[in-house]
């Protein structure tokens, strides 16, 4: 029940929606600070490769990746222990044995990923039929994916060390506590106040205008920190709260210190990637927009039409479901709150690697969700109906991701 | 079992949930439909649905219960929620403050979706916490009266008063569509037009009606 306003971040160039190769260096910059500074090294530094090859950075921050004949390992360009990160993940999502189709489609991306410059084609192409979980590459590979890492491998190690630098950099602005902001205004308004009236007894320090913990004000610093604070509790319920029982997400993750900063401000910029596609759906302003979320849930709606008629017209007509019942979530949520964590995982490959995008791509398989259960719908009320798609079934997800990918093949025939 | 179209009900009543994020809200509607309850269910995206078929007075009522979101953002198809509900059960959690504070908004979004006659009532969830309460049970009654809704603390997750909150509302609403039914028969048979059948058994007293098990 908050206000309705967009916060000024979200206005912010980080969030542009296609992301070109050469902008990417200096995108994410919040401040003014970041931005000269990352615009200079963006300046001084070639984009272009020059054709003498040159040494590679030290060594020990190059990308590593050891193959055996059994166990295949890809770990952090940065940091050589993370590997155990990616391997505790991947444990989780999937507990299952390992097909022949998955180790030949690990060779496959392993090699991919080896090269000197990743090629994005054949990149997208094996990824969309799923990577398989137990090489810990899926992290590398979405990185890929989302545009966070270049295609250069040489560039990685350094690229992420300035990421995750300019995410340090972005929390101690962001993250300051009050009490130091309103000690530095404080400060200049003393030193301001003593150079212009030395002849006082004693120098006051002024309450700076409404920045006091009981403030009411909207722009208060105070009230915005009590604000944030609501907003980060919320969010760290609904994460414990999603997947409780994966480690992951309960909190105490046993990992270094090191490797959780990485990974989080790595998340970070994958999660900025990921929703510059989707951020308008999250805008209740853009509700009734072309872009907003009830266009796209339209859109879906047309594309069942335009695929099975006879479908549309008994769950929307007959049946009066109306596709904002089961969709909203659907969309906005990216089908992880229809199938368990490994399923979704292997959702989100496709997702992620279709050349059409994460968009065209979601109702596609949105799209095939609601055919695969046609016949059970066809002879469901509205009640039924509405409890089976908002209690969708457990699927095979390379059948259901098969099915999506014909939808397209028949539009675009 | 859940594809079987069944019309083996006399209503049908649309029952919304509504109040803040993490009142309960989808833990009552869990308690009541399914007599489960989960400490960390989901946050609720949009909507989610769910029914229980009740007798009322010898009446079959199937409760069609819709749990909406509690945070804002995930309320964009707030009109459609309210559309044909003929009951609605604002829930507060009476260790937040917050919540009781933010029933008079839920008010006025009733009041500017939902249909004027819908029949209300007021949960101060979570009573199983009374060492951590921050709202008194006379604070609640107090604004029930003022707004003229009835009042109960429940439990969902001591399973106390759930039973009774939906009851009470069912058995409301039974009376005002029953009441309208006699009327509109009335009315027909003084116009003397030959009655169209819906008999309404108003003097069936007998046997205290009993909780049918779950539907579906």
């Amino acid at each position: 029940m908050a206000k309705e306003r967009i916060p000024d971040w979200l206005n912010s160039s980080l969030w542009s929606t296609t992301p070109s190769v050469d902008d990417r260096l200096h995108r994410f910059s919040l401040s003014p600070t970041t931005t000269t500074t990352t615009a200079a090294a963006a300046v001084s530094e070639p984009i272009v490769q020059p054709t003498v090859p040159v040494s590679p950075p030290a060594a020990a921050s190059r990308p590593q990746y050891t193959v055996t004949s059994q166990k295949y390992e890809f770990r952090d360009p940065i940091d050589k222990n993370s590997n155990n990160n990616s391997n505790d993940n991947d444990q989780n999502a999937s507990p299952s044995g390992v097909s022949p189709d998955d180790i030949s489609r690990q060779a496959q991306l392993l090699a991919e990923l080896s090269k000197k410059v990743v090629n994005f084609r054949e990149l997208r192409r094996i990824a969309s039929q799923g990577i398989p979980d137990g090489a810990g590459i899926r992290s590398t590979v979405w990185k890929l994916l989302l545009g966070y890492l270049p295609p250069d491998r040489l560039q990685w190690s350094s690229e992420l060390a300035k990421k995750r630098s300019e995410y340090k950099q972005f929390k101690e602005e962001l993250l300051m506590n009050p009490t130091e902001i309103t000690r530095k205004l404080e400060k200049s308004a003393v030193d301001d106040h003593s150079k212009s009236e030395s002849s006082g007894l004693l120098s006051r320090s002024q309450v700076t205008h409404g920045e006091h913990p009981l403030s009411l004000g909207e722009s208060s610093i105070w009230n915005q920190f009590f604000q944030d604070t609501e907003i980060i509790e919320q969010i760290d319920r609904d994460v414990k709260r999603t997947h409780p029982d994966m480690q992951f997400f309960s909190g105490d993750l046993p990992l270094a210190k090191s490797n959780q900063a990485a990974a989080e401000a790595d998340s970070f910029f994958c999660f900025v990637e990921l929703l510059s596609g989707f951020r308008d759906h999250f805008c209740k302003q853009l509700d009734n927009s072309t872009v907003g979320i009830r266009s796209t849930i339209s859109r879906l709606s047309q594309f069942l039409k335009e695929h099975d008629e006879e479908l549309w017209r008994h769950l929307e007509i007959t049946t009066k479901v109306n596709p904002q019942f089961y969709a909203f979530r659907w969309i906005t949520l990216l089908l992880t709150q229809e199938f368990n964590f490994a399923d979704s995982l292997h959702i989100w490959d496709t997702l992620l690697s279709d050349p059409e995008g994460p968009l065209e791509t979601l109702l596609r398989v949105c799209c095939a969700m609601l055919i695969l259960v046609r016949r059970r719908l066809l002879a469901g009320d509205f009640t039924s109906n509405l409890k089976l798609l908002q209690n969708y079934p457990s699927s095979n997800i390379s059948h259901l991701l098969y099915v999506a990918n014909k939808l397209r093949s028949q539009a675009s025939n | 079992m859940a594809h079987r179209v069944d019309h083996e009900y006399d209503y049908l009543f649309k029952i919304v949930l509504i109040g803040d994020s993490g009142v309960g809200k989808s833990n009552i509607l869990s308690r009541f439909t399914r007599n489960e309850f989960c400490l960390e269910s989901k946050s609720t995206i949009g909507v989610e649905f769910a029914t229980r078929t009740v007798q009322v007075e010898g009446k079959t009522v199937k409760a069609q219960i819709w749990d909406t979101a509690g945070q804002e953002r995930y309320r964009a198809i707030t009109s459609a929620y309210y559309r044909g509900a003929v009951g609605a059960l604002l829930v507060y959690d009476i260790t937040k403050r917050q919540t009781f504070d933010n029933v008079q908004r839920w008010l006025r979004e009733l009041r500017d979706h939902a249909d004027s006659n819908i029949v209300l009532m007021m949960a101060g969830n979570k009573s199983d916490l009374n060492h951590l309460r921050s709202v008194s049970e006379e604070d609640g009654h107090a604004v029930a009266e003022k707004e003229g809704l009835s009042f109960l603390e429940t439990s969902a997750l001591e399973a106390t008063n759930i039973e009774k909150a939906f009851q009470t509302i069912l058995n409301e609403i039974y009376h005002i569509v029953s009441k309208k039914a006699l009327a509109a028969q009335e009315a027909a048979a003084s116009a003397s037009i030959p009655g169209q059948g819906t008999t309404i058994n108003v003097g069936d007293e007998s046997g205290n009606t009993k909780t049918a098990c779950c539907s579906t």
